[in-house]
């Protein structure tokens, strides 16, 4: 699900990601050691205390369809809408390594190519017409797709909703636009140098062809014909491959009836294992403790954009918790982090500063940090970074530390459960990825037993400043003498198309 | 943090009105707001909602690039910046301490920049007088850095469980966001008043240097971010609309702590703020809350206005940016500010445009002619206080050119003024305004960042249920005549990216042809 290992741009989101744990129906001792009632009689921010805020989340309903479709139903009647996603098994993973980009086309093209009784036309009039929204996206470990309506519209809406699922008929025009469009996305994709550190990177961890890192090609969009998108979505959908969740403004049993009808007549089929190869050791010669290699790419920026850092921990990793309390403290939570302190408040060498530990589902996550900074101040940025790291394997976090980090986990967890579709996509991601229904609860009991000691633990398991990949995005020429003192430089040559 | 371009969001947001039929969106709304004006001017929005114990808050003040001259361009944007320092109280170790360190910094800045000032044209090597005041300046920052808890105020926030924390610039207005646990917003109450009403410029020259960063990244470094630069330069020479919001780099390296102090002193008066909050609280004890911290900080005399009217545009103009980055083509038409009656039939036509699939922009230049990778229109930029512009971006599908689109575009905008928008296209609209109104109420947050907003610029929330009906009564021939008036050749300008040299996209030194 979303928790997988893509290094995105967004840091801190992602960082921050992570921390969503579940419920605290009741707090520990140990994270509020003094809880007074909270009165307006408090006046100083730094002595203030508050009582833990009281919650439990409404329980979804889970039920499974004859031709073994979940279905998870919460109802929620603010308002006069209803949305109703679908967690698919199926993904980019699929992607024969000559036609990638098969399941994002697909993906893209179920929603604007029409169904067997609509043109396409016809499916984009109506939506729009009624205001409804429907997505449909496929990313490398899950596909996802969303109808979100007004109640009054709901049955219009759920039948093309599940036409679009069951039966999208990829008109050929459509398709042929959506290749078009996905050609001129490669070539503008150097265009952003964030964008080109953010994804020579995952390359550089997990190897070009791993299918956390692969990337279409103008070749390989073009190979792809309207029969393949075809195929492939008529081999990798099926309703017991299916998790719906359905939030908002309707009567449970009469939507499962509705359901029925729909998605009934859906035949079961094969859904297809996923499989994500692991991290080949040959691509990861850094973590050999071999020749320390440093890498740059030349593009004509006013600052350099940096990149470093190491595979990690999956997320059933009985080290999960410490290390992303750890993450949270080093650079995972903006302000308050020990990078954002040190090179943007202290030095004022960087806006955007933030470290991120992004847990694997299936394979190994990773770990890294992300700058950007002026060209004569990219050595320092980075040996600040890197001596950050070695202080944490080095010496315990202080106690102040440690306390507010997991006060701010803590206090925060309620933001987990702000909405229905929060609460049910979290379940279904849950239960998608094989993980336990309580793993949040579970993961936020471990972040409060933390010590120190835990924390200096995996820092020394987990953090490995010697196997640093370093990758950096700027002037060329300028950064090779800059970037030799931490190894030998090597060029990353962009292939010209995108 | 974070900059926003209120010009591209603005049209969602103003779109984000009643329901049709059932009107479940506006009526709950009308019903749900309650005001609270105090004597010092502040206004205060609320509305419950008691799902979940958590509540956001929007504080919005109606000052931004647009309040700003030449020479001290970026200056309301740093403040925002310099907000997160800290107070009197909080960010330092001892106040009293500290501030003739301040003082002596800013005392020395100014002498290096006189001295510079006054040699600049004699001597390209420093003097070494300015070098011994610079050491001095370094040793000066040493002690006072030593008095400072650094980011304290964020710190507190998010120590409580704070997520969402963050603040905006924009060319109308500057933000402050939050959302807390329900229970917290005392800690709310007493950070934000202490703010207002005492903020202390510490550790100020390091987040100068922090936002030139600011602005090589979103700038700079970024294709559109300097293509928009560029374009809001060109339609505007007089108003301050055409200043970067962020602040042209020379003048951010010139601001001083006496200009910033005065410019907060101007603007950030309690009157020219407004709170909306949105959540898990009870009204009356908030009132009370927010009277007992905010109410006593004193009333300030409201800021000048901005004089400047920007001049009818006399023809088209036409600029490029070089960048080593595909083409992107914007189009701007001068068009009258918020609240005039012309502003609701841009809205329309913004929506007639370019909303979805099967908007007109999107079905002949890319699902018919195949000119356009992505096409887009907002109406509203760079702001909306002020009169502003209607843009179009557009990006070409290669091998199709710039040029194509553009007059693929005009002829598009052509047919708005010979023929009527059919009404189907108008009930489409209206439809998912409606539609976006109910949407709106979903989200704490969105919903407060909204009645905040509307209040600040519109000067009454109630825009938002009003600009609804504004807008049902649009006609055919509004759209037609408005169309016929701004969408016309001499008003507008255009703004090209184009790739710089032929040769080294990927590598600095070893050119190679671009193209596949």
């Amino acid at each position: 699900m979303n928790r997988g290992p893509i290094p995105a741009t967004r840091l801190s989101a992602l960082a921050i990601g992570l921390l969503l744990i579940l419920a605290p129906t009741s707090q520990s001792a140990a994270v509020s050691p003094e809880v007074h009632p909270a009165e307006n009689t408090q006046t100083d921010p730094r002595t203030m205390r508050f009582e833990p805020v009281e919650f439990t989340p409404p329980e979804p309903e889970r039920v499974v369809l004859e031709n073994g479709m979940v279905v998870y139903l919460l109802e929620d009647h603010e308002l006069p809408l209803v949305t109703i996603t679908a967690t698919i098994q199926t993904g980019a993973w699929l992607d024969p390594p000559e036609k990638i980009a098969l399941a994002g086309l697909t993906g893209h093209v179920m929603r604007t190519g029409g169904t067997d009784r609509m043109a396409a036309t016809e499916v984009d009039e109506e939506l729009e017409r009624l205001a409804a929204l429907v997505t449909v996206g496929l990313g490398v470990e899950s596909g996802f797709a969303m109808l979100d309506v007004l109640k009054k519209d709901l049955d219009r809406g759920l039948m093309i909703f599940s036409d679009i699922l069951r039966t999208p008929a990829f008109d050929p025009a459509r398709v042929e636009l959506a290749k078009l469009q996905a050609i001129e996305g490669i070539r503008r994709r150097h265009d952003r140098p964030q964008s080109i550190a953010r994804r020579e990177f995952t390359k550089l961890l997990y190897g070009s062809t791993h299918p956390f890192a692969r990337e279409s090609s103008v070749k390989s969009v073009s190979r792809i014909t309207r029969e393949d998108l075809l195929d492939f979505h008529k081999r990798t959908f099926h309703p017991n491959g299916v998790i719906l969740g359905v939030t908002g403004d309707f009567d449970s049993a009469s939507m499962l009836d509705k359901l029925r009808k729909v998605f009934g007549g859906w035949a079961k089929g094969t859904v297809p294992a996923i499989e994500i190869p692991p991290v080949a050791a040959s691509v990861s010669p850094d973590e050999t403790g071999e020749k320390k290699i440093v890498r740059f790419i030349g593009k004509g920026t006013t600052q350099t954009y940096l990149r470093m850092g190491h595979l990690s921990l999956k997320e059933d990793d009985p080290d999960y918790p410490a290390l992303s309390l750890l993450n949270d403290i080093l650079g995972g939570s903006s302000f308050r982090s020990r990078l954002f302190q040190d090179l943007r408040t202290k030095h004022g060498l960087a806006y955007s500063v933030g470290s991120a530990l992004v847990a694997g589902t299936r394979a190994r996550g990773a770990w890294l940090a992300a700058a950007s900074t002026n060209v004569n101040s990219t050595q320092e940025a980075i040996s600040r970074i890197v001596e950050n790291v070695e202080r944490l394997r080095e010496q315990a976090v202080t106690d102040v530390e440690l306390q507010e980090a997991k006060e701010a986990f803590v206090n925060s967890f309620v933001f987990s459960f702000t909405s229905p579709s929060r609460i049910v996509s979290r379940l279904i991601g849950l239960e998608y990825d094989g993980l336990p229904k309580d793993f949040l609860q579970q993961f936020r009991d471990k972040v409060v037993k933390l010590t120190k000691e835990d924390l200096l633990r995996v820092a020394r398991k987990h953090l490995h400043p010697e196997r640093l990949k370093i990758l950096v995005v700027g002037p060329g020429q300028a950064l090779v003498p800059i970037l030799s003192a931490f190894g030998a430089v090597e060029e990353i040559e962009l292939p010209p198309e995108g | 943090m974070t900059r926003q371009r209120y010009g591209l969001v603005l049209l969602s947001v103003v779109l984000l009105l009643a329901s049709p039929g059932d009107r479940a969106g506006a009526k709950g709304l009308a019903e749900r707001v309650i005001e609270h004006k105090l004597a010092n001017g502040l206004t205060v929005l609320m509305v419950e909602r008691h799902q979940t114990p958590v509540v956001s808050i929007n504080l919005t003040f109606k000052v931004g690039g647009m309040n700003e001259y030449t020479g001290i361009t970026g200056v309301a944007h740093l403040y925002e910046h310099m907000a997160f320092k800290g107070t009197r109280a909080l960010g330092t170790k001892d106040y009293e301490r500290e501030r003739p360190l301040l003082e002596e910094l800013a005392r020395i800045n100014e002498t290096i920049e006189e001295l510079r000032g006054s040699s600049r044209n004699a001597s390209t090597t420093e003097s070494s007088e300015i070098k011994e005041l610079r050491r001095a300046f370094e040793e000066t920052q040493k002690k006072a850095a030593v008095l400072v808890v650094g980011n304290e105020m964020s710190l507190l926030y998010q120590r409580q469980g704070a997520v969402g924390l963050n603040a905006s610039t924009s060319k109308d207005v500057t933000r402050y966001t939050v959302s807390l646990p329900a229970n917290r917003l005392p800690l709310w109450a007493a950070i934000e008043s202490d703010r207002m009403a005492n903020p202390v410029l510490r550790e100020f020259f390091k987040e100068r240097a922090v936002v030139l960063k600011e602005r090589r990244l979103r700038t700079e470094d970024s294709p559109n971010g300097l293509l928009y630069e560029t374009f809001a330069a060109a339609a505007f020479q007089a108003h301050p609309y055409g200043f970067p919001t962020i602040g042209w780099a020379s003048d951010i390296q010139r601001l001083t702590p006496s200009i910033t102090r005065e410019f907060f002193q101007t603007h950030y008066g309690p009157s020219n703020a407004v709170v909306a909050i949105v959540g898990d609280f009870n009204p009356p004890e908030v009132v009370k809350l927010i009277e007992g911290s905010f109410g006593a900080i004193p009333a300030t005399a409201p800021p000048p206005p901005v004089v400047t009217v920007e001049p009818a545009q006399r023809g088209e103009r036409r600029v490029q940016v070089e960048f080593d980055a595909e083409p992107v083509v914007l189009i701007g038409y001068h068009k009258p500010p918020i609240g005039h009656p012309d502003d609701f039939v841009c809205d329309v036509l913004d929506s007639v445009l370019s909303e979805g699939i099967t908007s007109r922009l999107y079905r002949r230049l890319v699902l018919e002619k195949r000119l356009a990778a992505s096409v887009y229109t907002t109406s509203g930029y760079p702001g909306v206080l002020a009169p502003n512009l209607f843009v179009v971006g557009t990006t070409p599908l290669a091998p199709h050119t710039t040029r194509e689109l553009e007059q693929a575009v005009y002829e598009e905008l052509d047919r708005l003024k010979t023929e009527p928008v059919g009404v189907e296209e108008l009930e489409k609209v209206l439809n998912n305004l409606d539609a976006s109104l109910v949407r709106s109420l979903r989200s704490n947050s969105g919903l407060a960042s909204q009645l905040a907003y509307f209040q600040t610029v519109a000067g009454d929330w109630r825009y938002l249920l009003e600009a609804r009906d504004r807008i049902a009564a649009v006609t055919p021939a509004d759209i037609q005549r408005v169309a016929s008036k701004y969408l016309i050749k001499s008003n507008r300008t255009v703004a090209t990216l184009v790739r710089n040299a032929p040769g080294p996209r990927a590598s600095a030194d070893k050119p190679r042809s671009v193209m596949p």
